[in-house]
């Protein structure tokens, strides 16, 4: 049961930009973490650009799931786990940092901030402390609030994107994602 | 539940003559980086490319005196048989040698003395089969001695009781089998297991309900099988499981038009072959398992397969051997 | 050209390990580009890197050479044969021919176990279920044993405790160093590689094998092993592999319970005592802090109680993390075992 990242999103007209981000990516191995880091990343913007306002959708890829909560205000974030980790604490989880994080952190800031501008520490601890769902005490009292139905399931990233979209040509062309990472994600899919 | 989701333009049909063409190049990239790294594997890797050929009657197409010659060069003084030249003898590859020179009428070919002789060595006190002589047991080992012997017609050359009192000892709680005493049941574990009480008729000591439970719990939604619970399904699953349910006299527990499906879809359309999971990259392994696996499921392209050896039943026949299966 | 590259990275490798004994992971770096005039070995802190582009040169090369020498065909010393067998095993180590090598070498005292040991767990951080690997472990692990029990500077009363089985209820004090090390360090071997692979078949059996050998019948380190369990197998809960260990060693701890029937009169008498120091009690003091019992309730009720209570105590722990977590089938099978057992006793 894991939690891989943590990170708060602003989401632009076409495009989304991170505002903050936590990880742990102690379970990868040492000189995988940087590309996985930034594939994460990656994902998460390009899930906060395909979900559309005031909606909440959980998206599989291979071993991972990734959460994701688009407020209205354009404010997101996207939580990144296993396929253990409970679904609904994961929601709870997006719902009190993203809350946190509006109080803290001006609006004004948003739409232009970067990971070195935003003023906001507790990313880390939250990951840190979310690790056991058990500890973080999530389990009991929010989840009767979250209405489950109201979650779109993506199976696959493909279903996220447009009719003639290739994810493959995404990665290619991201300006985000280092030579090692675009490297690291052809041998990854070769594997498969 | 973890599982796969199997697209709408997954293929649906057999190509057989793509698989056969992949099978057939693929014994001809001999300088191959990955023909380097599975060289440890070889002779298992040549039965597997065999016996899907011969299943879809194309083993003619194989080269039988360069593989016939190999074979004889990979057997050892001691009489093991090793996975290729310079490699160390072991129960694993002198299984595949056999079964390989049984599909080609030949297992004059090697000393067969001598590799009854290098499998009697092998069994321990206890009655299990250590792999080779540096000691390592598994049940896998039992299976591979005694499924040896049975092709050579030589089984009476170990203490057959012991052999079977060693494997019924690895039974666990919910009727499956693991490698040892006291380890995990596991849908391989289980088809050596089964398949060894099968060639010294001991079925009757199975708990065939529960074990036929356990195996048919392997289905997912998406139709095909895993190996253990909670893991992803797998083409190989698909023999391992199914061979397993075939020996116990249980294989209608399962959907077989969906488990059908999934294999099919496991397909690469381009390439030939089958991959372990739709959309992955195809191997001689998962191609020898998806074929079979068909053939159980009744597939009339495909000959009919020994659900206990994995090898065509007209081979068998013309051996004279016939393992027991429940009914 | 490319046999000058094979030598170079195979020294470097081999200059990496002795300059930094404390190297803990290997691993390969994507990198289909050599960069000019660079070594493709990387080295951070304790990290040891390969760059991707060079494995297709160094691996067909040390594999011919190896297998050469195997067939009598080429001669190596046998320095190289060490470093050629470390690189190739870091990056193919279900090459069980190489494996076997290093036994021989082993055997004739030129490499020792340890350093075997530590090779077997540097590519275990790479390929976690590698059976090869795990195979030649249990065979090194062997040697060690049957040395330990010879040598003189372990006693032999203190072997004997450990490997055989003395009373019932054994203590880890009863473990010679030596094997109490090794233990240690086998735990947290399977343990990383547990981490790395969800339902890890061979990690598990590897440590089921483990304490059959080293710890049989040793009820302090089944206690040992069952209460850290609890912890791993609630942040895993679709580890079939995990509950099984878990089963297993419950299961092995109940057949303790009942194959001592001086547990029930003996150990209650030493309990009210009060603590000593011997180890019985030791020992139910450490499960009832196992199970979380409390003493005072349960003194009444030891023997066929105290198995009650264990069955009952894990039935609980199963129904709150089956309401915890939803959907797991691990969860279920785990559930069938412990009834299983509540039959059965
Ligand atoms: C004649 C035939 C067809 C076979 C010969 C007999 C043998 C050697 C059968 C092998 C059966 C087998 C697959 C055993 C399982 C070995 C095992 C315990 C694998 C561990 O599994 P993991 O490495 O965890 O992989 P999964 O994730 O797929 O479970």
């Amino acid at each position: 049961m894991k939690l891989f990242s943590l990170s708060i999103l602003h989401k632009g007209a076409t495009k989304s930009h991170l505002l903050k981000a936590a990880y742990d990516l102690s379970s990868f191995s040492f000189f995988q973490r940087s590309s996985v880091q930034e594939f994460m990343t990656f994902t998460s913007a390009l899930i906060v650009e395909r979900t559309s306002h005031g909606s909440r959708a959980s998206v599989k890829e291979q071993e991972y799931l990734c959460h994701v909560y688009v407020r209205n205000d354009d404010l997101s974030a996207v939580v990144i786990a296993d396929h253990e980790y409970p679904q609904r604490v994961c929601f709870t989880l997006l719902d009190k940092v993203l809350e946190e994080f509006s109080r803290l952190v001006d609006s004004i800031d948003w739409p232009s901030g970067n990971p070195e501008t935003i003023n906001y520490r507790s990313l880390d601890l939250h990951l840190a402390k979310y690790q056991n769902p058990k500890e973080a005490d999530a389990m009991t009292k929010v989840q009767a609030e979250l209405d489950e139905t109201k979650i779109i399931l993506h199976n696959t990233m493909e279903s996220l994107l447009e009719r003639g979209e290739k994810l493959d040509d995404l990665v290619a062309k991201s300006e985000h994602l280092g030579n090692q990472s675009k490297a690291f994600y052809k041998t990854a899919r070769k594997q498969n | 539940i973890k599982d796969v989701v199997i697209k709408d333009d997954a293929p649906n049909a057999l190509i057989l003559d793509k698989h056969a063409d992949y099978i057939a190049a693929y014994g001809s990239k001999k300088d191959d980086y990955e023909y380097t790294v599975s060289e440890y594997l070889r002779m298992s890797g040549i039965y597997w490319g065999l016996t899907v050929m011969d299943l879809m009657s194309q083993l003619p197409r194989m080269n039988c005196e360069e593989i016939t010659e190999f074979i004889k060069s990979c057997q050892h003084e001691c009489g093991g048989i090793s996975a290729s030249i310079g490699h160390d003898p072991h129960l694993l590859y002198t299984l595949s040698a056999v079964q390989i020179l049984s599909l080609y009428d030949n297992v004059q070919a090697l000393d067969v003395d001598k590799v009854v002789e290098y499998i009697k060595a092998l069994q321990q006190e206890d009655g299990s089969f250590a792999g080779d002589k540096w000691g390592e047991i598994d049940t896998r080992f039992s299976f591979c001695a005694v499924a040896t012997l049975a092709l050579l017609g030589r089984l009476d050359a170990i203490d057959v009781d012991k052999a079977v009192e060693f494997v019924l000892s690895c039974m666990n709680f919910d009727g499956g089998f693991g490698c040892r005493p006291g380890s995990e049941s596991h849908a391989g574990q289980i088809y050596c297991c089964t398949g060894f009480l099968s060639l010294t008729s001991q079925l009757h000591r199975l708990n065939a309900d529960l074990l036929g439970w356990w195996l048919c719990e392997r289905q997912l939604p998406s139709g095909g099988l895993n190996g253990r619970p909670e893991k992803l399904p797998d083409v190989c699953y698909s023999w391992w499981v199914l061979a397993s349910l075939k020996i116990i006299g249980r294989i209608h527990w399962i959907d077989k038009a969906k488990l059908r499906a999934f294999i099919l879809a496991c397909q690469d359309e381009e390439t030939g072959g089958f991959a372990d999971r739709p959309g992955d990259m195809v191997d001689p392994f998962h191609t020898l398992f998806g074929v079979a696996g068909l053939s159980l499921l009744g597939e009339e392209q495909v000959k009919p397969v020994n659900p206990v050896l994995c090898m065509p039943e007209d081979v068998l026949r013309r051996i004279g051997l016939e393992p027991e299966l429940l009914s | 050209e490319v046999a000058v590259l094979v030598q170079r990275v195979v020294r470097d490798i081999s200059n990496a390990f002795k300059k930094n004994p404390n190297i803990d992971e290997i691993g390969i770096i994507p990198c289909p580009e050599p960069r000019y005039n660079r070594s493709p070995i990387v080295l951070i802190e304790t990290k040891l890197g390969l760059e991707s582009w060079c494995v297709k040169f160094l691996l067909p090369s040390l594999h011919r050479k190896l297998l050469l020498y195997r067939q009598r065909k080429n001669y190596l010393d046998r320095e190289a044969l060490v470093d050629v067998t470390v690189t190739l095993l870091l990056l193919n180590p279900d090459f069980t021919t190489a494996w076997n090598i290093r036994k021989e070498l082993l055997q004739c005292g030129v490499l020792n176990p340890e350093k075997d040991l530590y090779l077997g767990k540097l590519a275990l951080t790479r390929f976690p279920k590698s059976s090869e690997t795990w195979i030649h472990r249990r065979w090194v692990i062997l040697q060690v044993l049957q040395q330990c029990c010879a040598q003189k500077g372990c006693r032999k009363e203190q072997c004997e405790g450990y490997l055989c089985h003395t009373e019932a209820m054994g203590s880890s004090q009863n473990l010679c160093t030596h094997q109490a090390k090794l233990l240690h360090q086998e735990m947290s071997v399977c343990s990383e590689a547990a981490g790395r692979y969800p339902s890890n078949y061979n990690a598990w059996s590897h440590r089921i094998w483990v304490l059959q050998h080293i710890a049989k019948d040793n009820v302090e380190v089944f206690l040992e092993e069952f209460s850290s369990m609890r912890q791993w197998v609630s942040m895993h809960v679709s580890d079939h592999s995990g509950f099984h260990y878990r089963q297993f060693l419950l299961q092995a701890l109940l057949t303790e319970l009942c194959k001592a029937p001086h547990t029930s009169t003996a150990a209650t008498t030493l309990y009210q005592q009060g603590t000593t120091t011997t180890s019985p009690s030791a020992c139910l003091t450490e499960t009832r802090a196992a199970f979380g019992l409390d003493p005072s309730s349960t003194e009444r009720q030891l023997g066929g109680g105290t198995i009650a209570q264990l069955i009952d105590l894990e039935m609980e722990f199963c129904s709150e993390l089956i309401h915890s977590y939803p959907g797991h089938e691990a969860l279920w099978c785990h559930r069938r075992q412990v009834v299983f057992l509540w039959h059965k006793w």
